[in-house]
C-alpha cells in the first residue's frame, strides 16, 4: 500500500518550541514524500493533540504517522494507541525525537531547528517502509513457583495464594521459617520470633492453595512469562521429582552471613569468646551466655565484620548489623545486669521506623557506643582483649573482654548463582540478583515472570523483606489475574532458506528465544520468548534473520536521510 | 459477569501511582485521588535520583502518563475524600471535587490563559519551592497529568476580590472558552472493596531551628529548593546560582530537626544522607571548583549501592566531617558555619557562600484528620501506624486498608515502590475475595 504519511511536530509547551522553530520543521515535513498531512500543536500527548491524530487518520486515511515529540520511552504507547483508534497499525507509527535528543540539548535555535527537520526526514523515510505488526497475547497458566521457603516465600506464597492461585513452595532444607526461625527477639520491639513466626509458617502448611517440597530444590527451569515449567527435585536420593507448570515465580531465597574466619585478626574459630550475632542469638534463646563456665562481666559488639570493607570485596552496608547489635546489646544488658557492653561502630544506621529511637534506649539502658576501627583481637590470660582505634578520641586503646559478638555481614548465597543461571538472571556487582530498576522496579527482573523477594536482592530486615515480598507477589498476581500476557511483536524471524544452523543466534541471545529444530538443522525463534533486541540478527553470518520493525531497508532508509542531510 | 469490586487509592505520589497501577493492571478498577492538580508527588520536585543518578521526571513520567490513560483507573486531581463509612469489600466513600474554573474536557492545557493572568509573574511558585512566581491560573509544572489549568482560589483577583480589571483576560485569552468562574465544587459517591492511604509526607520548617539563619539568609536554603535550583527544569534551567552569584563554598547540614529529640524530631528521616550525597556530587559536577563540605553525625548509606556512591562522592573532593553545626551567621557578605567537629575534637568554622540544609521528614500537617477519617491509628512518631512493625508492615488496624509509602514512615523510592506494591498486593487479596463471595 502506497505511504499516506501524517507528521505531527510537538512543541510540548516550549520544551521544544521555545528551541525549534516548530512552524518551519512543519512546512519542511510537508514536502516530504508520501506526506499527507504536516500539523504541529502545543501538546500532541494531550487529548486534542491525539484527536487530531486520529481524525487525520480517518478522514485522509492515513497509513502511517510520524510524531516528532519526546522520547518513544514516554509517550510511544500514547502515539500508538491514538493511531491505532484511527485505523493505523500500532507498528506503523515513528517517532522523531526532537526534545530530548534535540531541543533539550541544542541552545542555538538555528541548528536546533535544522537537526529537528533531519530527525523528521529520516524517521519519514523510515516510516514509509514500516509493515503492520500484530499484537498478539499468550495464555498464562495458573499458579506461581515461590523459591525459598524463609519469611520472605511464605509471605510472597500467602499472598498469591489467597488471591486464589495455587502455589508451589519450594524449600531446600527440612523446615519453613528460613534465617527468622535462627532468632531469639526482634527489634525494635523486643518481641519474641516466637510469638508470630510460627503461626506464619502454619498457615502456609494448612493453605489448601499451597503446596510445600521440603528438602527440595529447583533444577530445572524453562519456558517464558505465563507458560514457566519447573522441576523440582528432591535433595535425598530415591524420590522422583515433580514437574510443575506455573505462569509466574518469585525468587526467595535468603542471604548467608560473612565467615568471619575470612578476617583471621579477629580470631575467630580459635578464641572461644569470639561469637556471632547469630550465635549470640542462640544463646540468647537458651539463656546461657557462659564462656568457658563463666558468666562474662565485659561484653564488647564489632560492627560492619564483613560489610563496608573493600579489602574484603564486600564494599556494601548490610544494612540490618545496627540495630541486630542494639537488640543485642540491651538484651544482654538485661540478662547480665552486672556486664559492661560496648558497641565497636564506624556510623550508627538506625534508621528505620523507631530505630533511632531503639538506639537512644541501648544508650540509656547502659550500652557504651564507641566509634571505633577494631584492628586485632587477641588472648591474654582467660579474656580476650580487642585492640581499636578510637575515632573520636584518636588513639588506640585496648579493650579486655569476655565476650566479643562480630556483627557480619549478609551476602549472596552460592545457591542462588545457580538459579541465576538456570533462568539467565543478571546480578549487581555485589553478587545480589539484580532487580529490573533501582528505583521504580525494585522486584522485577530482565525476565518477565521473575521476582525478587528479599535479600536474594540485598540485605533488609524483616518488614522491608515482607514488603518486599507482598510486591513480588503483586508483581505475579498480575499475570495471573489477567490471564493473558502480552507478546512482544517485533520479534526476530528465522529465513529457514538462508539458515546454515551454526547455532550462533542460540548461544548470543539472553532470552533463549532461539533454538535448533532437530529435525531440520535450522534456527527457530520461539516469538513469546523473543525480546526484539536484535542480537541474533547481527550475529547471524548468513543474514537469515530478520528483527521486525527494525529491518535493514528501514534502518537504511533512516541512516541514508541522516548521511545525505 | 457481575462488576469487579473497586479500589481507592488517596495521594497521586510514586507510592499512589505504583498501587494504582498494579492493582489496574492485574484487572481490577481503580479510583486514584490526588489534593493537587497534578499526579506526580514529591517525586517529580526532584532533579536526578540516587544512586544511579536518573533523572527522576524521566522515569517518573511515564507512570503518570499511564495512570493518566489507564482504562481501569479513574483519575481524580484536586479533588479530597471527605467521608468513608462501611467496611473491607463494602466501602462508601465521599469525595469532593474542587472547582478548577476550567472545564476539564475543554481545556487543551495551551497555556495562553496563564500567559494573559494579570497576576503573572506575582504569585509564589510552591512547585519550585517559592524561587519562582507564576500566574494565578497554572499547571504546576510543564509535564503535569491531567495537562488542564487549575484557577488558584486563594490568588486569583477574580476569586479573592470579585474583580479582575473591565474584562477577564484569561478568558478573552483561552482559545478553548474552557475557562468558567460558575463552576463549583462537586461531591462523588464511590462503593470500593480496599483502600490504599498513599498521602505522603511533609518537610519540617527549618526556621523551627533558628540558629541555621533560614528565612533570614537568602543563601540557606533546604535540600529541596536545592533540587529545584538543581533540576534542568527548575527556575534557573539548572544553574547553582543564588542571586545572580555561583557559590565558591558550599556546605550542607545532615540531620536538621532529625535525631533530635529537643528541638525536632527523635527519628532518622532515612533520606538525607544519601540525598545530600548527591546534591554534593551534582554541586562537583557543576561547580567544579567549588569547596563542598558536608556535616554529618553517622552516615547511612544503607541501601542498594549506596555505600559505593557514599565512596564515589567522597573522591569527589567532598569533605565529610562528623559534627553536629552549632550555628550560621553572617560574616561580611558572606556566611560561617561554626560547628564542634567530633573528630578533630574542637570547634571549627567554615565559610560558606550556600548552606543547604537536609530538613526533617515529618508527617503530613492533616494526619491526624485524615486518621480519624479513616479510623487509623498513629505512631507516636506521628506517621500512620502500621498493623504489625515485622510482618504486616503494610496493613491497619482497619481491615482493608493498607499504607504505601512516607505516610507511614520516611523511605526512599525504592522501599516507597515496594511498599506500594506490597499494599496493592494486600488490596489485591481483597478485591479478589470480594469478587469471589
Amino acid at each position: 500500500m502506497k505511504p499516506r504519511i501524517g507528521v505531527y511536530i510537538c512543541h510540548c509547551g516550549t520544551n521544544v518550541a521555545a528551541t525549534v522553530d516548530v512552524e518551519a520543521v512543519t512546512e519542511f515535513a510537508a514536502t516530504l514524500p508520501g506526506v499527507v498531512i504536516a500539523r504541529h500543536y502545543t501538546y500532541m500527548c494531550s487529548e486534542p493533540g491525539q484527536a487530531l491524530i486520529k481524525e487525520d487518520a480517518r478522514t485522509l486515511g492515513l497509513n502511517r504517522v510520524v510524531v516528532a515529540s519526546c522520547s518513544p520511552r514516554m509517550h510511544e504507547p500514547t502515539f500508538r494507541a491514538a493511531s491505532h483508534e484511527g485505523g493505523v497499525n500500532p507498528y506503523q507509527v515513528e517517532m522523531a525525537n526532537i526534545r530530548e535528543q534535540c531541543s533539550w540539548v541544542h541552545p542555538d535555535r538555528h541548528e536546533a531547528t535544522d537537526k529537528a527537520k533531519a530527525l523528521v526526514y529520516a524517521a519519514v523515510m523510515k516510516a514509509a517502509h514500516l509493515e503492520p505488526l500484530e499484537e498478539r497475547e499468550a495464555p498464562v497458566t495458573p499458579g506461581a513457583l515461590v523459591i525459598g521457603g524463609g519469611v520472605a516465600g511464605l509471605v510472597a506464597a500467602l499472598d498469591i495464594a489467597d488471591a486464589g492461585f495455587p502455589v508451589h513452595l519450594v524449600e531446600r532444607s527440612d523446615r519453613l521459617g528460613g534465617r527468622v526461625a535462627e532468632l531469639n527477639r526482634t527489634f525494635p520491639d523486643l518481641e519474641p520470633v516466637a510469638e508470630w513466626l510460627p503461626a506464619l509458617v502454619d498457615q502456609v502448611r494448612r493453605h489448601p492453595n499451597i503446596t510445600v517440597y521440603l528438602n527440595s530444590r529447583v533444577t530445572d527451569i524453562t519456558g517464558f512469562v505465563g507458560n514457566f515449567e519447573a522441576r523440582v527435585g528432591p535433595i535425598e536420593a530415591g524420590l522422583a521429582p515433580a514437574q510443575i507448570q506455573v505462569g509466574a515465580i518469585v525468587i526467595a531465597t535468603g542471604y548467608n552471613v560473612f565467615d568471619p574466619r575470612l578476617k583471621p585478626e579477629f580470631g575467630y574459630g580459635i578464641y572461644p569468646q569470639v561469637v556471632t550475632t547469630l550465635e549470640l542469638e542462640q544463646r540468647l534463646s537458651s539463656g546461657d551466655l557462659t564462656v568457658n563456665g563463666k558468666t562474662p562481666k565485659e561484653v564488647v559488639f564489632i560492627k560492619c565484620v564483613g560489610s563496608r570493607d573493600q579489602q574484603l570485596g564486600r564494599p556494601y552496608c548490610s544494612r540490618v548489623c545496627c540495630m541486630i547489635s542494639a537488640k543485642q546489646a540491651q538484651l544482654v544488658r538485661q540478662a547480665l545486669p552486672d556486664a559492661r557492653v560496648t558497641v565497636f561502630y564506624m556510623d550508627v544506621r538506625t534508621f528505620g521506623k523507631r530505630g533511632e529511637e531503639f538506639y537512644d534506649e541501648a544508650r540509656r539502658a547502659g550500652v557504651r557506643y564507641r566509634r571505633g576501627n577494631v584492628s586485632e583481637i587477641y588472648r591474654r590470660g582467660e579474656r580476650v582483649v580487642v585492640r581499636v582505634e578510637d575515632t573520636l578520641l584518636a588513639r588506640t586503646v585496648e579493650h579486655e573482654a569476655d565476650l566479643v559478638v562480630l556483627a557480619v555481614g549478609m551476602e549472596p548465597r552460592p545457591e542462588a548463582a545457580d538459579i541465576a543461571a538456570l533462568l539467565k538472571l543478571p546480578r549487581s556487582a555485589d553478587g545480589f540478583l539484580l532487580e529490573a530498576h533501582p528505583k521504580l522496579r525494585p522486584v522485577d527482573t530482565a525476565v518477565d515472570g521473575v521476582f525478587l523477594a528479599g535479600c536474594c536482592q540485598g540485605p533488609k530486615d524483616i518488614p522491608d523483606t515482607v514488603a518486599q515480598a507482598k510486591a513480588a507477589a503483586a508483581s505475579a498476581l498480575i499475570p495471573l489475574m489477567r490471564g493473558v500476557v502480552p507478546m512482544e511483536a517485533a520479534t526476530a524471524v528465522v529465513d529457514p532458506e538462508l539458515c546454515a544452523g551454526c547455532g550462533m543466534c542460540v548461544e548470543i541471545c539472553p532470552y533463549s528465544a532461539p533454538a535448533l529444530d532437530p529435525l531440520w538443522g535450522v534456527s527457530r525463534v520461539n516469538a513469546v520468548l523473543c525480546k526484539g533486541c536484535g542480537a541474533c540478527a547481527v550475529t547471524c553470518p548468513s543474514k537469515a534473520i530478520r528483527l521486525q520493525h527494525f529491518t535493514p531497508d528501514q534502518i537504511l532508509a533512516q541512516v541514508e536521510a541522516l548521511v545525505g542531510w | 459477569m457481575a462488576q469487579k469490586p473497586a479500589a481507592l487509592v488517596i495521594g497521586a505520589g510514586i507510592a499512589g501511582i505504583q498501587a494504582a497501577l498494579d492493582i489496574a493492571d492485574a484487572g481490577y478498577p481503580v479510583y486514584l485521588v490526588e489534593r493537587e492538580p497534578s499526579v506526580g508527588g514529591r517525586m517529580a520536585q526532584l532533579d536526578k535520583t540516587f544512586p544511579t543518578l536518573d533523572c527522576s521526571s524521566c522515569i517518573l513520567t511515564p507512570k503518570m502518563v499511564s495512570v493518566g490513560q489507564h482504562p481501569n483507573i479513574e483519575l481524580m486531581t484536586y479533588s479530597e475524600v471527605v467521608a468513608v463509612e462501611g467496611e473491607a469489600g463494602a466501602f462508601h466513600v465521599t469525595i469532593r471535587r474542587k472547582p478548577r474554573y476550567v472545564e476539564e474536557d475543554l481545556c487543551r492545557g495551551c497555556g495562553a490563559c496563564a500567559q494573559a493572568c494579570r497576576m503573572r509573574g506575582r504569585v509564589v511558585d510552591t512547585f519550585n519551592q517559592g524561587l519562582s512566581k507564576r500566574s494565578a491560573i497554572y499547571v504546576p509544572f510543564p509535564q503535569a497529568v491531567p495537562l488542564i489549568y487549575t484557577v488558584d482560589p486563594e490568588t486569583c483577583l477574580y476569586l479573592t476580590r470579585g474583580v479582575c480589571g473591565k474584562t477577564f483576560l484569561c478568558k478573552d485569552a483561552c482559545p478553548a472558552d474552557a475557562i468558567n468562574f460558575e463552576q463549583k465544587e462537586r461531591i462523588v459517591k464511590v462503593d470500593v472493596a480496599a483502600i490504599i492511604v498513599a498521602t505522603g509526607f511533609d518537610l519540617m520548617d527549618p526556621r523551627t531551628k533558628p540558629e541555621f539563619g533560614y528565612g533570614v539568609y537568602p543563601n540557606v536554603i533546604t535540600g529541596l529548593e536545592f533540587e529545584r535550583l538543581s533540576s534542568a527544569s527548575g527556575p534557573t534551567g539548572g544553574k547553582v546560582v543564588l542571586n545572580g552569584n555561583e557559590p565558591q563554598d558550599v556546605v550542607f547540614i545532615h540531620c536538621v530537626g532529625s535525631r533530635d529529640p529537643h528541638t525536632g524530631v527523635p527519628y532518622c528521616s532515612r533520606i538525607c544522607c544519601m540525598y545530600t550525597a548527591k546534591h554534593a556530587h551534582l554541586v562537583r559536577d557543576k561547580l567544579p571548583n567549588a569547596r563542598i563540605t558536608v556535616f554529618y553525625i553517622d552516615m547511612r548509606a544503607f541501601g542498594k549501592g549506596y555505600e559505593e556512591f557514599y565512596d564515589r562522592v567522597k573522591e569527589e573532593r567532598v569533605i565529610y566531617r562528623r559534627g553536629e553545626p552549632s550555628e550560621v551567621y553572617r560574616r561580611g557578605d558572606r556566611l560561617v558555619v561554626r560547628a564542634e567537629d567530633s573528630l578533630l575534637g574542637r570547634t571549627v568554622e567554615v565559610e560558606a557562600d550556600l548552606v543547604v540544609l537536609a530538613t526533617a521528614v515529618v508527617p503530613r500537617a492533616d494526619t491526624p484528620a485524615v486518621a480519624q477519617l479513616l479510623g487509623l491509628a498513629c505512631s507516636p512518631d506521628g506517621f500512620f501506624q502500621e498493623a504489625h512493625p515485622k510482618y504486616r508492615p503494610v496493613e491497619t488496624a482497619r481491615t482493608g486498608v493498607f499504607l504505601a509509602g512516607c505516610c507511614q514512615s520516611p523511605k526512599d523510592i525504592p522501599d516507597t515502590v515496594a511498599q506500594a506494591k506490597a499494599a496493592a498486593a494486600s488490596a489485591l487479596v481483597v478485591l479478589h475475595q470480594t469478587r469471589s463471595r
